[in-house]
């Protein structure tokens, strides 16, 4: 219990610490609500702001700030037909028609008071769970680890986006960009080309910038002149009694489907609010009225989206293994400050946990004013020009990647990964996964070489643990599913079918 | 139900092929930079050698990027179009972006950090068609003033004034 009153008190008594977490969910939601903008975003922006910040108020802004983005993209789902961010196309199918007729305060209502469930409920899983999952974690050496890192890496196949195949190649740049520097176990330089700076690697930072700042500019440069037609909302009105018996059970069902989403590593928010939304179609006695305005469609992928970001938590701090994008910036930052997210940050400073969950509960109970109070006015930032917002996000960008080590070669890094990031979205290649790949490329090497040293380079011998060998069904699993499960749904379908003609 | 081979359309998808192609030849580059490694002492060489795990992850990459051509057929069967990001051509504007970037970054050492910002927040906008100057002259020098000090004075972080010395 000690650690839980150290953790929370961590947060909660001090004044400066709720201040920061406050204006990092006015920004969240604020970055949520525009199009364009991204949590992930703004928590690789806001890296370089927390660099001389104590670790605890640091990571509570950046969760902080997570879980305000995820939710700030549901206002402007619904008032203008534009989620503010990926997680909120869900909440568009039904938000913006319910808005359009004349109920925006209710819609935003729904969706708020689902996000701010789910969220809750996910953060009380979290709470369980991190601890849980870590103890087993302890037990794991090299080669469990090794075989744990490849699953994660398999997991980008079905991540969300339109290819598995291009995510994978994806992760597996990011995995080489993670060999760039000094060979830990022969001291060889690789892919340095002289530049005595990338002898310690890739920085994380300048890359993270690049990729979801810089290549997003490049984006919006060719949608200038795009304009939205806002629906006005008066007042923002929590559900009534008929509409939380018609949506109760979906936001419970949403709510434990995201958070096992999020604890599924590599999958996310996006993911969690599209099969929220599904499944809450799926249970609706009113599936007809999907996509006209209908409750349980608001209902279902907020609760989803956002128990998606406690759930991503745990494999992020109990493993090490990022649970979605957004947490995968988390764990740099956590890196950033000397910490070695995985079973041992659990078990030597359970405090730092319980902050994290008290920054992350604050957060939720503080965009839940915001939602109630502050919808309207958070749904004019669309206002702000896109020629001088943009500029803005630029000189943050220039000063995020400089500023870590002050070494102008991160800004170059930093441009390049912006224009790479530009044409691998265009073909259709994530960028999420090339961060996992990033992160976990030299947990997978340092493992495998680990494992090898203690097998004497036997690589068969691997699967002499039960825990790799289940590790190695569920990487092959996922990595065919994406392309075999079309197939044998449809030989499930032909077999039924026959069936019933027999 | 199969698709016929009207609606299936060409085996190879030609944008794609290019994108292949591309992946590959980098593959090739950086496959040649990892046997240019230094040599391991004959007393580590029993570890894995440090160009393994660049040289698997190179051939995984490969292997994977010779699906891309054929990627479209999945798709199609899906009833998903492949294209439907890219199906109109990259406007002019990003590329004069970027290359206006490029060209602000190389300026850096000369006109140093804070005066390079300015430069951004000015002619971006200009570059993107915001006329109103009540708009851009005070962005364009109060914002990156504001980011400067709060970096420079309360963050601590060195900024590079560049060879005319300008800096907080």
């Amino acid at each position: 219990m000690e650690p839980v009153i150290e953790g929370l008190s961590l947060i909660l008594l001090d004044p400066f610490n709720i201040m920061l977490i406050f204006g990092s969910v006015l920004i969240g939601v604020m970055v949520g609500a525009l199009p364009g903008l991204s949590s992930p975003m703004a928590i690789a922006l806001l890296l370089p702001f927390t660099i001389t910040l104590e670790p605890v108020p640091a990571i509570a802004m950046m969760a902080a700030l997570y879980c305000a983005g995820t939710f700030g993209g549901s206002i402007t789902a619904i008032l203008i037909n534009a989620p503010g961010a990926p997680p909120a196309v869900a909440t568009a199918l039904d938000g913006y028609p319910m808005a359009k007729r004349g109920e925006a305060g209710r819609a935003l209502g729904i969706a708020t008071f689902s996000s701010v469930t789910g969220g809750v409920l996910s953060l009380i899983v979290f709470i369980v769970a991190a601890p849980a999952l870590a103890a087993v974690a302890l037990k794991f050496r090299p080669p469990e680890y090794f075989a744990l890192a490849v699953f994660a890496l398999s997991m980008l196949a079905s991540i969300s986006g339109k290819s598995s195949l291009r995510n994978l190649i994806s992760g597996a740049f990011g995995v080489l960009l993670g060999t760039v520097g000094i060979h830990l176990t022969t001291g060889v330089e690789r892919f340095t080309f002289g530049y005595p700076e990338l002898t310690e690697g890739i920085a994380f930072v300048p890359v993270l910038i690049g990729l979801f700042a810089i290549g997003e500019l490049l984006n919006q440069s060719q949608a200038l002149t795009a304009h939205y037609e806002r629906i006005r909302a008066h007042v923002t009105k929590l559900p009534d009694r008929n509409d939380l018996r018609l949506i109760w059970k979906t936001v419970l069902r949403s709510s434990g489907l995201g958070t096992f989403i999020g604890i599924l590593p590599a999958e996310g928010s996006t993911v969690a609010a599209i099969m929220g939304y599904n499944e809450a179609k799926r249970w609706s006695k009113n599936k007809a009225q999907f996509g006209t305005g209908c409750p349980e469609g608001i209902a279902g992928p907020e609760a989803a989206n956002n128990a998606a970001t406690g759930g991503a938590m745990v494999p992020t701090l109990a493993l090490g293994i990022p649970g979605s994008g957004s947490t995968a910036l988390i764990l740099v930052a956590l890196i950033m400050h000397g910490f070695r997210p995985g079973p041992y940050l659990v078990q030597q400073t359970p405090e730092f946990i319980y902050a994290i969950f008290g920054a992350m509960l604050i957060a939720n109970f503080m965009f839940l004013g915001i939602g109630l109070v502050g919808a309207k006015v958070f749904s004019q930032v669309t206002l702000i020009p896109r020629t001088i917002l943009w500029p803005a996000v630029v000189v943050f960008s220039m000063i995020g990647a400089y500023a870590s080590a002050s070494d102008l070669l991160d800004v170059w890094i930093m441009l390049i990964a912006g224009i790479a990031g530009f044409i691998m979205r265009r073909h259709g290649f994530g960028l999420a996964p090339l961060v996992m790949g990033l992160i976990l490329g030299s947990l997978v090497e340092e493992a495998f070489s680990q494992s090898m040293i203690m097998y004497d380079n036997r690589f068969l011998d691997l699967f002499e643990s039960p825990i790799v060998v289940g590790f190695f069904v569920l990487t092959f699993i996922s990595l065919f599913w994406p392309f075999a499960g079309p197939i044998v749904k449809r030989v499930v379908r032909r077999r039924g079918a026959g069936a019933e003609d027999s | 139900m199969p698709l016929t081979p009207q609606e299936r359309g060409p085996l190879l998808h030609t944008t794609d092929l290019v994108v292949a192609l591309i992946i590959l030849a980098i593959c090739v580059v950086l496959y040649y930079v990892t046997t240019t490694f230094e040599e391991v002492s004959n007393l580590l060489a029993q570890n894995i050698p440090p160009e393994f795990f660049p040289q698997l992850v190179l051939i995984i990459i490969a292997i994977l990027t010779l699906g891309v051509p054929f990627e479209h057929l999945l798709h199609k069967r899906r009833g998903d179009n492949i294209d439907s990001e890219r199906s109109d051509r990259i406007k002019r504007m990003p590329y004069v972006t970027a290359a206006l970037l490029i060209a602000l970054v190389l300026g850096i050492p000369y006109l140093g950090m804070l005066l390079s910002m300015i430069g951004v927040c000015a002619v971006l906008p200009l570059l993107w068609g915001e006329r109103r100057l009540k708009l851009i002259v005070p962005f364009a020098l109060l914002f990156p003033l504001a980011v400067a000090y709060l970096f420079n004075k309360v963050l601590l972080v060195f900024f590079e004034p560049g060879i005319l010395g300008i800096a907080l």
